[in-house]
């Protein structure tokens, strides 16, 4: 087998600094990160095989079949225009899910980068940087995001651009945070007195050690960027019809919550299932990774 | 502190906190002379010259005072001919160019000032003036004077056959001279928030976001209201109106829902009537742009959209298929015209014959009625049978309605009410080629013949003359398919039994005549 | 360092997070697609009615024309009148914060009420099954979408049993009370009206009890971890070795100072919850600046989207300078080390 620890690409080599029997076992000692753990996959299963376990085409009306009570033909009922709530919440979770993991690896990616190099760099440039951020940050963000789907247009993927951007300052800090770190230590220093490139430095020496701060945060990330994805469907400025999406379907729920209760319900009980096995994977990661946050 | 005190405290303060949630709740007056509305959303502006909004209407309305009203008929029911409010009589020059009301005596403002010519003359120069959207539906050019201390002359330039009830709207409304010093321009920012009317009842309170309140105006002129206190409660959740219906803190609950109005069928204690009116609902298509500029397309989508379907599944059977522009109710009404069906094949022949297409048809529709996600929903289905791509778009209401003055769209949901009882309403704007875009215009239709129509129509003061040109229209714009004609829904609206004297007018949707409204006790 | 530097420094940064905040929220507010004149206008309008409400407005002015008048107005404390209320921006506010302010302050306190007690139980019996309901509580609460907790808990308390109001502040059939702090609850105990302070709280539970669920378990979980590190310092273990009822222990040594990092997490929430009110006022109807701002942005009232975005920056820049001076002083180590 190859010597990963000399492998040029960063993840690899820090996912080969991990030791897997280990990591495992740890993670066995934790019911409540295997929980989650089990909850995210199944999540993920229904969902990418969404037209394996629907009933129903999610867009197939029926105007003489509208809100309908849950029943063996339709497990969750229908909505407002006969649509299966059920199937509407598999396909929806591609939505959530999608929403989630685009933000959180652009994001990540970017802010990253951005605050490892201003971390290296130093000097104004760093404090140029950081200063924006910090504004960017002062902004009371669900405002900005608000505003910034509105001005980009309502739909998805704008939803998911206007999260994305608001949340690179705090991948940015952090990354910058663990580089300021890593950059005092003796194996940094030595490279430097080699006159390694800066590049250079950023690629082996750095990236791969602020990694597990990052995936960590990422984690946690996925759950809040599900949740402020489907509110900002809740509030009209995500997916659009016909596209079925958690939030939106809680949104149109709002009218029948009365007399129909189960329209609103169910979709909100996927987000709320979602969320938390990603939080509580997150945080038993955090926990294993990252002793010195464990909330022990 | 010691633990025990601690609890003392916290133990004294539950037992307050206890009491006060039982306390009971004091109502500020007698149950029988407070009539209660329930709204979904706060008034933007009383300003009679400013809003254009029904949603403000229910407010103003019976805060001023017009120079003619709407007639109620014998057995109570609104009419669309109108009779004199503030005007005692009329006359009109033989070409109708000149307009002369001698006003009554005895009206007043609720400060007490008398409603003469010169307020008149105020009212109608201040609103052209501020130039906001009521001042439209008047003719530019019209020259208003007070000819006398209780005679006010009308000078238009050219002859407006439905100019008489103009004079009915909200935006006629009389406002009272003494807003002038109320400073800004004419004291619109101040009217914005409070009233200056000589209708039954002034603006005593608004509590924004939470409640407005109307008490009787006491120099108003004619007979005292029966109802001593009418409050507006503003209430965001169609549930929570409805619950307050039931349980009797409110007697009049607007904007409900249809599911939310059948399930209070038959409840005890309410009343939910039904009337048929004027208010449509339909689909512009942009004749603009391509592939609705042409007319088989038009007529395939058309043929594609179930009516009785969104009758029967959306309006739950409350409301009838329009057949071409005009409503039934309204005169002028051409019942030979075309009215598309359901009909499948017929839809796929027409899109046959364009080759079809695969260009992108935006739909555009807000959230301002509740109905329109449905039948966007529907639609794009029923289209999508056809193989015409439908893109939906939710816009907020402001972004649409700019879309529709710029023509970038496809295909958008629209409403529309007369604001008086004339074919003109749904003929000049949705069809004159100089009204293109939110001007009325909406499909971006251009028809020269069209326009010869609308323009000899509305000079015109021979009804008959005025059916046959109008009927001849009608043919046209069917055949062309214009617009999608969707249906004509009934008004509905739950009310308490208690409520007598309810006049419901097709002019006036959501207006309620509190001035002649009582509670049987 | 001297409070005063801290204090100085921290305003010099506060003008550059509120310019750089209005820039950015004005350049958004103009990629808005829409008209805010033709909205105003109303259905019928001909182009000239537009124009000359775009007129009044200043909607005609080239863009930077337009920021800069509105600075300079922001300077005099105008914001600038909203389009849509036809009132002055501030005055706006001034009626709506109070409202968010009550909202946000009962939440939190509702937060800490339960969430100490709770971070306090889940430390002292640390991996035992309280433990870990605690935990499970607090995850569940940081996932909860709020706008749908609101809407189930509208559905138990008011459709099902009737016990609370789904919206609004107080029953519309009462006096509002003489304001004073614009604190409902606050202005009817003043006023001696217990019937309109009875139906304040009974308004205010169900939001506050939405809006706070989520940090709930934020405040736990800080609780917890500051207190397992106190657990473990010496001084706890020489209180027990004299004798100190583990009771006493906990609650007048270890938690004191553990509460000391927490005023930090406090501090944030409050921040957070004033503008996460935004989906708690939508579903409840809360005439607050969440509510507002909602309607502004789909109203394209850009004067209001600004008022509000200047006026929260504000207030998180000033919650966060005022924990940190709370910090400070209480904490000598701090001070020391600055």
């Amino acid at each position: 087998m190859s010597d990963v620890s000399v492998s040029p690409n960063p993840l690899k080599r820090a996912l080969g600094r991990v030791n897997w029997g280990y990591l495992w076992y740890q993670l066995k000692q934790s019911p409540l990160t295997l929980g989650g753990g089990a909850i995210v996959l199944t999540v993920l299963l229904l969902v990418i095989f969404a037209p394996v376990f629907a009933t129903h085409d999610p867009n197939a009306i029926d105007l003489r079949a509208r809100l309908t009570a849950p029943s063996l033909t339709h497990f969750f009922g229908t909505d407002e225009v006969g649509r299966d709530i059920y199937s509407r919440i598999l396909y929806g979770g591609r939505q959530s899910v999608a929403v989630g993991f685009f933000v959180v690896i652009v994001a990540g990616l970017s802010g990253t980068l951005i605050g490892a190099f201003a971390g290296l760099i130093g000097g104004r440039v760093d404090t140029v940087i950081m200063r924006l951020m910090d504004v960017v940050l002062s902004v009371p963000s669900l405002v900005l995001i608000m505003a910034l789907a509105a001005a980009l247009g309502p739909s998805l993927i704008n939803a998911a651009i206007a999260i994305a951007l608001v949340r690179v300052p705090v991948y940015v800090r952090l990354a910058r945070g663990q580089t300021l770190l890593i950059r005092e230590m003796s194996f940094v220093t030595a490279a430097e007195t080699f006159k390694a490139s800066r590049l250079h430095i950023l690629r082996w020496h750095i990236l791969p050690n602020i990694l597990s701060p990052v995936m960590v945060q990422a984690t946690l990330d996925l759950g809040s960027t599900i949740l402020l994805a489907s509110a900002l469907s809740f509030i009209g400025l995500g997916a659009q019809q016909p596209t079925a999406e958690w939030g939106a379907m809680v949104a149109t729920g709002r009218n029948y919550i009365l007399d129909q209760w189960w329209y609103s319900a169910f979709p909100g009980f996927a987000i709320l299932i979602t969320a938390t096995a990603f939080n509580l994977l997150g945080d038993g990661i955090r926990d294993i990774l990252d002793p010195k946050q464990k909330a022990r | 502190m010691k633990i025990s005190q601690w609890f003392q405290v916290v133990g004294a303060a539950t037992v307050t906190v206890g009491m006060a949630i039982h306390a009971p709740v004091a109502l500020a007056d007698s149950d029988s002379d407070l009539l209660v509305v329930a709204k979904a959303a706060d008034p933007q502006t009383l300003d009679p010259a400013q809003t254009m909004d029904n949603n403000d209407w229910t407010v103003t309305y019976p805060l001023y005072q017009r120079l003619v009203r709407y007639d109620v008929s014998e057995d109570g029911k609104g009419l669309t001919s109108v009779v004199g409010e503030l005007a005692s009589s009329w006359t009109a020059s033989a070409d109708g160019t000149v307009w002369t009301f001698d006003l009554a005596s005895g009206n007043a403002f609720s400060d007490g000032a008398a409603v003469d010519a010169a307020a008149v003359e105020y009212s109608f120069n201040r609103l052209m003036d501020l130039g906001r959207g009521p001042s439209e539906a008047f003719p530019g050019g019209m020259k208003v004077e007070a000819s006398g201390e209780m005679q006010v002359t009308f000078t238009l330039e050219q002859p407006f056959a439905p100019f008489l009830y103009t004079l009915a709207n909200n935006g006629a409304g009389i406002v009272n001279p003494a807003v002038e010093g109320k400073g800004g321009d004419h004291g619109t920012e101040w009217l914005s928030g409070n009233s200056a009317g000589s209708g039954a009842y002034m603006l005593t309170g608004w509590e924004r976001g939470q409640s407005l309140v109307l008490e009787p105006n006491p120099h108003y002129g004619g007979a005292a209201p029966s109802i001593e206190k009418v409050r507006v409660d503003i209430i965001a959740e169609a549930a929570a109106r409805r619950l307050k219906l039931e349980a009797g803190d409110v007697h009049i609950a607007e904007s409900l829902p249809v599911d939310q109005l059948d399930a209070l069928d038959g409840a005890a204690g309410i009343e939910v009537q039904n009337y048929p009116s004027l208010k449509v609902t339909y689909l512009y298509l942009n004749n603009k742009i391509a592939p609705l500029d042409n007319v088989d397309v038009r007529r395939a989508i058309s043929n594609a959209v179930d009516y009785q379907g969104i009758i029967d599944g959306i309006l739950d059977g409350n409301g009838v298929q329009m057949r071409g522009p005009i409503p039934e109710g309204m005169w002028g009404q051409n019942k030979a015209a075309i009215q598309y069906s359901y009909d499948l094949d017929a839809a796929k022949k027409a899109l046959s014959m364009v080759g079809g297409t695969s260009e992108e048809i935006t739909f555009l529709y807000s959230g301002r009625d509740p109905l329109w996600e449905p039948i966007a929903i529907a639609t794009q289905a029923y289209l999508s049978q056809l193989g015409l791509n439908v893109k939906l778009e939710k816009l907020a209401n402001a972004t649409m309605r700019e879309r529709f003055d710029t023509g970038e769209f496809g295909i958008a949901t629209g409403n529309w009410s007369p604001d008086f009882a004339d074919p003109y309403m749904f003929t000049n704007y949705w069809f004159d080629s100089k009204r293109h875009g939110l001007a009325g215009n909406r499909s971006w239709y251009t028809n020269d013949k069209v326009d010869g129509l609308l323009q000899k129509a509305v000079v015109s003061s021979d009804p008959a003359e005025r059916t046959a040109l109008y009927g001849e229209l009608q043919e046209i714009v069917t055949d062309e398919a214009a617009y999608v004609y969707l249906f004509q829904k009934d008004y509905r609206i739950a009310v308490r039994e208690d409520v007598a004297g309810f006049v419901f007018n097709p002019m006036l949707e959501d207006i309620f005549n509190f001035g002649s409204m009582s509670l049987s006790k | 360092m001297s409070f005063l530097n801290v204090i100085r420094r921290r305003l010099m940064f506060l003008v550059l997070v509120l310019f750089g905040v209005t820039v950015i929220t004005f350049t958004i507010s103009n990629l808005i697609p829409g008209d805010p004149a033709r909205m105003i206008a109303g259905d019928r309008a001909t182009p000239e009615i537009v124009q000359n409400i775009r007129e009044d407005l200043g909607l005609d002015k080239p863009l930077p024309v337009q920021y800069f008048r509105y600075l300079e107005g922001v300077v005099q404390g105008d914001f600038g009148t909203s389009i849509r209320t036809r009132r002055p921006v501030l005055e706006d506010l001034r009626i709506f914060f109070p409202a968010t302010l009550e909202l946000a302050l009962t939440a939190l306190l509702f937060a800490t009420a339960l969430g100490i007690p709770l971070g306090v139980a889940s430390a002292v019996w640390k991996d035992k099954p309280v433990d870990h309901l605690v935990r499970v509580i607090a995850v569940t609460g940081i996932s909860t979408p709020a706008f749908w907790l609101g809407l189930l808990v509208i559905l138990l308390f008011y459709g099902n049993l009737g016990w609370l109001p789904s919206g609004g502040r107080i029953d519309p059939s009462l006096e509002m009370p003489n304001r004073v702090t614009g604190f409902l609850m606050f202005d009817s105990l003043l006023a001696g009206d217990l019937a309109a302070f009875g139906s304040a709280l009974k308004h205010i539970l169900l939001p506050a009890f939405t809006l706070g669920f989520v940090h709930l378990g934020v405040v736990a979980r800080q609780v917890r971890a500051a207190m397992l590190e106190e657990l473990q310092q010496d001084y706890i273990r020489t209180a027990k070795a004299n004798g100190l009822s583990r009771f006493k222990i906990v609650f007048t040594e270890a938690l004191p100072n553990a509460m000391i990092p927490s005023i930090t997490v406090l501090g944030l929430a409050l921040g957070d919850l004033l503008y996460g009110a935004v989906l708690t006022e939508t579903v409840f109807a809360w005439p607050g600046m969440g509510a507002y701002v909602v309607n502004s942005i789909q109203a394209l009232d850009f004067p209001a989207v600004m008022g509000f975005t200047v006026v929260v920056s504000l207030a998180y820049v000033l919650i966060n300078l005022a924990v940190d001076l709370i910090y400070m002083a209480v904490d000598p180590r701090i001070r020391e080390v600055s």
